[in-house]
């Protein structure tokens, strides 16, 4: 298996990331900032900043077909950058939420966004042709506490939705006018706006940092901060699930996963790398790691000078330094995407973390 | 020139900051009814410990300590007094609730923990593990190890000040629980050394995600 692709951006931590379809572009949101990146042979170089948010940028993602950036902020915002020949051009979008948005996402048909926030809440953001904005309506009902992560459905309908009060929940975003009625599925047929298809709790009742659902839509995973994932298999409206799975694993809880295919999730957190599951409706199980550890470790066999050696035990009173961590990424991973598929497969994802680091994987 | 002067009068005295504004919100976060983040739970007496106690004594006896093990962590003892948090320390004031059978729960287990030889845990544990529902009885043991350490050194703290959660409602002042201040400071010693050992075994087996689960779980025992 080919190795990673390393790219060390600087030494902040990233909070989102997002390649263009054509991923010659990559959105990085750092600080307050929006950063875009071009790509320059085998590295990325800074082209633009977008700066348009007065506090912490905490989620971005670029539109694949329109190539509309949207992100979102602790300053209570979100805004679209529309691409224009002189730039990017900023439009503000009236979330009315008094509280940080957390998480932002656009609907795979690109006629609406979604926003997570701090007020216990949604904002689905569609665009008002006759004001000539971008407007919100709000999924408030059962939330009870920040919303931490969104992910949508194939049929840009239904979104679901992890929050610090430990449910995964998936929702109707049905807004007459911008959806075309979506055919029947198991998570629900008659779906007017904001009808609840689905609320989930993990056995432990963790805070939920990531919810995706399957290709087909006909699956949700979500992962938890008890370190496990749950993969809830739905069987009719209105009916109890045909399966809610639940893995606890022996690791450190994991941050963002995606699916592979219908059997297989990749879900990397606090461990600091990618770890693959497999499985189906029968049950699920951890595979292991995606990364060959004695990659990571390269830099640890330079040969030694014994001079070197009583230094370093003179010095640390340790003869090896070890304040590399074996992985690729040197600290926890946020976010990871999927970067290149060949329908429902995955070939590549992308990995960003804290360190500062987005990182192409192989799968 | 007397309107300025009222006004600072009233907003000098800075009574109104102290409302506490969240509690007057159905909605907000202060009145989050944590029993809603768990299925109920089962209200297990301090008789029903007792009984238990008794048939793990049995099997200890017998030198099925594993099964003695299992069958406190598959029953464990919740703390029934959660919802909302004005719910909650109302209960801890009048002393309802089921403190007493948690505490015979913990000595219970900790009797057990106490009675297995060194060279035994890794593989009783990885047993338990490896068998349904094992995931589950490490984290319900890996609460009680620490539920256990905070127990011996709120103890061994002897006249130090203690949190008043630690304070059982026990108007007779007469402790049938185990080592309290008045005991030898060296079982103390010896219990918390039993526990870190565990703690460091338990670790090995389920991972560092076990200690990430007792921390999450709103269960507590």
């Amino acid at each position: 298996m080919a190795p990673p692709e390393v790219h060390h951006l600087f030494h902040n931590p990233i909070a989102d990331h997002s390649f263009s379809a054509d991923r010659n572009t990559l959105a990085i949101a750092r600080d307050t900032t929006v950063e875009l990146y071009g790509r320059a042979g085998n590295a990325f170089k800074l082209q633009d900043e977008l700066k348009g948010h007065d506090k912490t940028v905490t989620s971005l993602d670029i539109a694949p077909n329109s190539g509309r950036i949207v992100s979102c902020s602790q300053d209570r915002n979100a805004l679209v950058w529309e691409p224009t020949p002189q730039g990017y051009k900023p439009t503000l979008v009236l979330l009315r939420i008094n509280r940080a948005a957390t998480f932002v996402r656009w609907s795979p048909s690109e006629t609406k966004f979604a926003v997570g926030s701090g007020d216990r809440l949604i904002a689905v953001c569609y665009f008002e042709q006759e004001n000539d904005w971008w407007v919100s309506k709000h999924l408030k009902k059962p939330i009870r506490s920040t919303v931490t992560t969104l992910a949508w459905h194939p049929n840009s309908v239904l979104l679901a939705a992890g929050s610090t009060d430990a449910h995964a929940r998936v929702f109707s975003s049905f807004i007459k006018g911008v959806d075309a009625r979506p055919d029947p599925t198991a998570w629900g047929e008659r779906l007017p706006f904001n009808t609840v298809c689905g609320e989930y709790l993990n056995n432990s009742a963790g805070w939920v940092h990531s919810v995706a659902f399957s290709p087909s839509g006909d699956a949700l995973a979500f992962a938890a901060h008890d370190s496990s994932i749950t993969v809830v298999y739905p069987s009719a409206p209105e009916q109890p699930p045909k399966a809610v799975i639940s893995i606890n694993t022996q690791l450190l809880p994991f941050m963002s996963l995606i699916w592979n295919g219908e059997a297989e999730i990749i879900a990397a957190g606090h461990g600091c790398e990618p770890y693959r599951f497999n499985g189906g409706i029968e049950g699920w199980q951890l595979s292991g790691a995606l990364e060959a550890k004695a990659l990571g470790g390269s830099g640890d066999q330079r040969e030694e000078s014994a001079l070197n050696m009583f230094r370093q035990m003179d010095l640390k009173g340790k003869v090896k330094d070890d304040t590399q961590l074996k992985t690729t990424h040197q600290n926890t991973v946020t976010t990871i995407r999927a970067y290149e598929t060949a329908g429902d497969a995955v070939r590549k994802f992308s990995s960003s973390g804290v360190d500062g680091r987005v990182v192409i994987w192989n799968v | 020139m007397s309107i300025i002067r009222e006004h600072t009068q009233a907003t000098l005295s800075d009574a109104w900051r102290t409302i506490d504004i969240d509690a007057l919100d159905p909605d907000s976060p202060a009145n989050f009814d944590t029993a809603t983040l768990h299925t109920a739970l089962p209200d297990i007496s301090e008789a029903d410990v007792r009984q238990l106690t008794a048939q793990v004594r049995q099997l200890l006896r017998g030198g099925d300590a594993e099964g003695a093990l299992r069958g406190c962590l598959e029953t464990p003892v919740y703390a029934t007094n959660t919802g909302t948090p004005a719910a909650v320390a109302a209960a801890a004031e009048n002393g309802s609730g089921n403190e007493l059978a948690r505490e015979a729960a913990l000595q219970t287990v900790v009797e057990v923990l106490q009675s297995i030889k060194a060279s035994e845990m890794t593989p009783m544990l990885q047993r338990i593990y490896g068998s349904p529902g094992g995931s589950e009885c490490l984290d319900v043991l890996m609460k009680y190890l620490y539920k256990g350490m905070a127990a011996t050194s709120a103890s061994a703290g002897g006249s130090g000040p203690r949190t008043p959660t630690r304070m059982t409602p026990q108007p007779t002042g007469f402790s049938q629980i185990g080592p309290r201040p008045g005991a030898a400071t060296e079982s103390t010693g010896a219990a918390m050394s039993v526990l870190l050992s565990w703690h460091e075994k338990v670790v090995e087996v389920a991972g560092l995600g076990c200690i990430g689960r007792v921390m999450t779980d709103w269960r507590r025992v």
